[in-house]
């Protein structure tokens, strides 16, 4: 079966190791698979995108407008980038973190606001998931990483469960990070785990 | 080598990892290279490989030196790679030209890197033309597992012709990762090394020896086409019946072909009876030379001819030759007719629009369809690149704004050219600082040029460290002879930072591969005869700026030193500068400390400031610019 997944986010989020992650974890069931991440020059703060193929043996690393099944957004303007991406009636992850450039800080520049981001993806036909960054769940006090949380949420509750197994990737999530290995697992658990109250929506 | 068995066979690959092992399984002896978005990837993984002591990896000064070293060691007889981004062949293109006139005799090829689209910022060049212009054969993989396949493919085609062969990425493979089938790498053969003195092939000394090596060099690329012909290494496939569509595709173009197929059936513009097996293909892997016999049977076969090749018409424009040459009537379908544009990516929408407008299916049944509002990215904030949280540079572009500022002068009516790196970004707000961005090192000559026209106000030039190195001597050099009056201020931050933290001759003793040795820009300014040269702390504010100040009002060449860590570097030996503390109380919001540096480490809460640990390095600027000691400060102990 033939898949593409459209990233976005900031750099610093972990936004290209849940694309990673997604990449070995096809490579492992022997799905054909490309990755192309793009960043920014800088090292964080600078916006981030990638293209995830799966199932095409010979594949241009681009994917089309309108042409990805899955949209997985980890800032709420950056999401934005990604509208045209979306195919209709595919499934849009939107993790609603927002890193306010400089300008915005300011008062200088507008921020989009969630209502804004939530018309333009259902104008374009996608199915929006949001997951409020509040709803991140805390470990030992402390938030968890949420770009784990997010590929566990788009596993449990998007089209990608029909296509990678989900042990599998919980596996390579332990295997990545020795040292935090159980606030991965909590991550991980909690993105996958069943709806809860709050602004949690799939 | 020594045997790695722990190379399994299926990796997932970058193009640039997947290019340095096809070299690596080429038994290549020396690879050589300057860093540049999206080739440094490849000698970047190189240098991270256990590779034994048969073999010499290193990041050369610039791309020409780097050339100049793999062609030394090809001349010699062994196997060497050259690796570089696009602008960096505009750099060693002086040495490749002549080389490709003499030929080598151990296998030599040149990476380059283009970026069609620009996802890093810098010229859309089209390297084939190049290619063309050297007379020199280049193939182009389609993908990350020809990449691997392709540049074993080069080694071979370079010793069996005597040519360099160059190997040619763009962004999309060369930073893309897939699944490669790997077998394991090879130890470099034992070869005598070759010291040949034959001034007939090895000088330009006169009329008679270049004419004869321009000669050979024709002959060289026909018999690389003549090679690659045999090998079939350019697929052609023709449909069983003739006078239908032929498409010519190369790079990168032709890995969205099936994906084009796929939609163009979906939509019965292919239909059962003119569906694509009524379509003949011509995917073109080597872009130079010109594949002609297999374009003239595609032409006897065909009506009309598509060509879907990124950035400049280069193939199609030896196909209208080709078709003039024998009577061809039908129609060409590119860049030329005016469908496709020469610059940006190709994508399966070329594929889709070029096959409608071939069949004269209105092609804007796809796009409108598909129609994709542009109101979603406008309501995106801007998001302008700045410095890193604890960046050195930032703290330079504070001193130089501060100091125009204490001498009266407005922002625009100071020149201050900038430089290729994260020096650039002073071009960004907040600092508005840099005016320019040119090439490597250019800053420093640039510079000159705005004296000379009769400029009254001050002349500053920015370059970092590794830029300087680069090509910023050169220039430095000539403003010394020719006592230009202009201050020139290197950031020298110890890294090549930009492309990823690579180490240039100025990065520190303890950090130099093993076995180099580190070159001192404190100690070769004034060996230069720089008597002007002053060294700043740039996370010392007020010393900074004071000493930009001084340096405006002297006559000469002024060299100003800014020397700090890239702090990415530091934390990553978990160094810190120092250690910052919010005063909620203290803080009135002014926002000057958001203003003036743009840290993004500093962000806004409901009455105070607050600082992001996680990033602040500790450098102190922010507490520096507090007016109400908001910001405390404790330097590092």
């Amino acid at each position: 079966m033939k898949y593409d997944i459209y990233l976005v986010g900031v750099g610093g989020q972990g936004v290209l190791t849940i694309g990673d992650l997604i990449t070995e974890a096809a490579a492992r069931q022997r799905i054909p698979v490309s990755f192309y991440p793009t960043k920014g020059m800088a090292q964080r703060g600078g916006a981030v995108k990638a293209r995830l193929r799966l199932g095409r043996e010979f594949a241009g690393p681009n994917i089309p407008e309108r042409g990805a099944d899955l949209v997985i957004a980890m800032e709420r303007s950056e999401a934005l980038k990604a509208v045209r991406f979306i195919k209709p009636g595919g499934d849009f992850v939107l993790f609603g973190h927002v890193w306010a450039p400089t300008a915005v800080m300011l008062g200088k520049e507008d921020y989009p606001t969630l209502e804004q981001v939530r018309e333009q993806v259902q104008e374009a036909g996608g199915k929006m998931h949001y997951l409020a960054p509040k709803d991140l769940p805390l470990y030992e006090g402390g938030p968890v990483a949420a770009n784990v949380y997010v590929l566990g949420a788009a596993l449990g509750h998007t089209s990608l469960k029909e296509i990678l197994d989900q042990s599998e990737a919980a596996n390579l999530v332990q295997a990545r990070w020795a040292k935090g290995a159980e606030r991965n697992e909590l991550a991980f658990q909690a993105g996958l785990g069943p709806m809860f109250e709050g602004e949690r929506e799939f | 080598m020594r045997k790695n068995s722990s190379i399994p066979p299926i990796r997932v690959l970058t193009g640039n990892e997947a290019l340095v092992l096809g070299a690596l399984r080429a038994r290549v002896k020396v690879a050589t290279g300057y860093p540049g978005t999206p080739s440094s990837g490849a000698l970047a993984s190189l240098l991270k490989m256990d590779l034994g002591d048969d073999r010499h990896v290193e990041w050369s000064v610039n791309e020409k030196v780097a050339f100049e070293i793999a062609a030394g060691a090809a001349w010699a007889g062994q196997r060497a790679l050259c690796t570089m981004k696009m602008s960096g062949l505009s750099v060693a293109a002086d040495a490749v030209y002549s080389i490709a006139y003499s030929g080598v005799n151990g296998g030599l090829v040149i990476y380059v890197a283009d970026d069609s689209g620009v996802s890093a910022g810098m010229c859309e060049q089209d390297s084939r033309l190049y290619a063309a212009m050297f007379d020199l054969p280049m193939l182009e993989p389609a993908s990350v597992a020809e990449a691997y396949k392709l540049t074993q493919i080069a080694f071979d085609l370079s010793e069996q012709t005597g040519s360099p062969v160059f190997v040619r990425l763009v962004t999309s493979i060369a930073n893309a990762h897939a699944p490669v089938e790997i077998e394991e790498p090879l130890s470099p053969e034992k070869r005598e090394v070759i010291l040949e003195r034959d001034i007939t092939k090895y000088t330009k000394a006169g009329s008679a020896i270049c004419m004869d090596q321009h000669r050979d060099l024709i002959a060289r690329l026909e018999q690389a086409g003549q090679v690659i012909h045999e090998m079939g290494l350019n697929e052609l496939q023709l449909a069983p019946s003739a006078g239908g569509l032929g498409i010519v595709a190369s790079g990168i173009a032709a890995a969205y072909l099936e994906e084009g197929f796929e939609i163009l059936e979906r939509n019965q513009v292919f239909s059962k009876q003119s569906g694509k097996n009524l379509v003949s293909t011509l995917r073109v892997v080597s872009t130079h030379p010109f594949p002609a016999a297999e374009v003239r049977a595609l032409l006897n076969h065909c009506d009309t001819v598509l060509v879907l090749e990124e950035l400049e018409p280069h193939l199609e424009k030896s196909i209208y030759v080709e078709a003039h040459k024998i009577g061809f009537e039908g129609r060409i379908i590119g860049k030329l007719d005016g469908t496709f544009s020469r610059s940006g990516e190709y994508g399966v929408e070329q594929v889709v629009r070029g096959v409608s407008e071939a069949l004269g299916v209105k092609e804007t049944w796809f796009f409108e369809k598909n129609q994709v509002s542009d109101v979603a990215e406008q309501l995106t904030a801007a998001r302008p690149i700045t410095v890193c949280a604890g960046c050195p540079h930032r703290g330079t572009y504070m001193a130089v704004n501060q100091a125009l500022k204490k001498l009266k002068f407005k922002k625009d009516e100071v020149m201050v050219t900038g430089d290729i790196g994260c020096t650039i970004l002073g071009m960004n707000p907040p600092f508005h600082t840099v005016w320019n961005e040119v090439s490597m090192g250019t800053s420093v000559s640039l510079a000159q040029g705005y004296v000379h026209a009769g400029i009254e106000t001050p002349v500053i030039a920015t370059i970092g460290d590794s830029t300087f190195f680069h090509g910023g001597i050169p220039g430095l050099i000539n403003a010394i002879q020719h006592q230009v009056p202009l201050t020139l201020i290197i950031l020298d931050n110890g890294w090549t930072s930009m492309t990823g933290m690579q180490t240039n001759p100025g990065t520190d003793e303890a950090f130099q591969p093993p076995g180099s040795h580190r070159v001192d820009i404190a100690k070769l300014i004034p060996a230069l005869g720089v008597d002007q040269f002053f060294i700043i702390d740039p996370f010392d504010l007020e010393d900074s700026a004071a000493t930009i100040q001084k340096c405006l009002a002297l006559s000469g060449v002024k060299v100003v030193l800014a020397r700090q860590e890239c702090a990415i570097q530091a934390q990553r030996r978990g160094l810190a500068a120092g250690k910052t503390k919010v005063i909620p109380q203290e803080c009135t919001l002014c926002k000057q400390c958001v203003v003036v540096t743009g840290c993004p480490a500093i962000s806004l809460a409901e009455d105070t400031i607050v600082i992001d640990h996680a990033q602040c390095y500790g450098c102190g600027l922010c507490a520096q610019v507090c007016k109400f000691d908001a910001i405390e400060w404790e330097a590092a102990k």
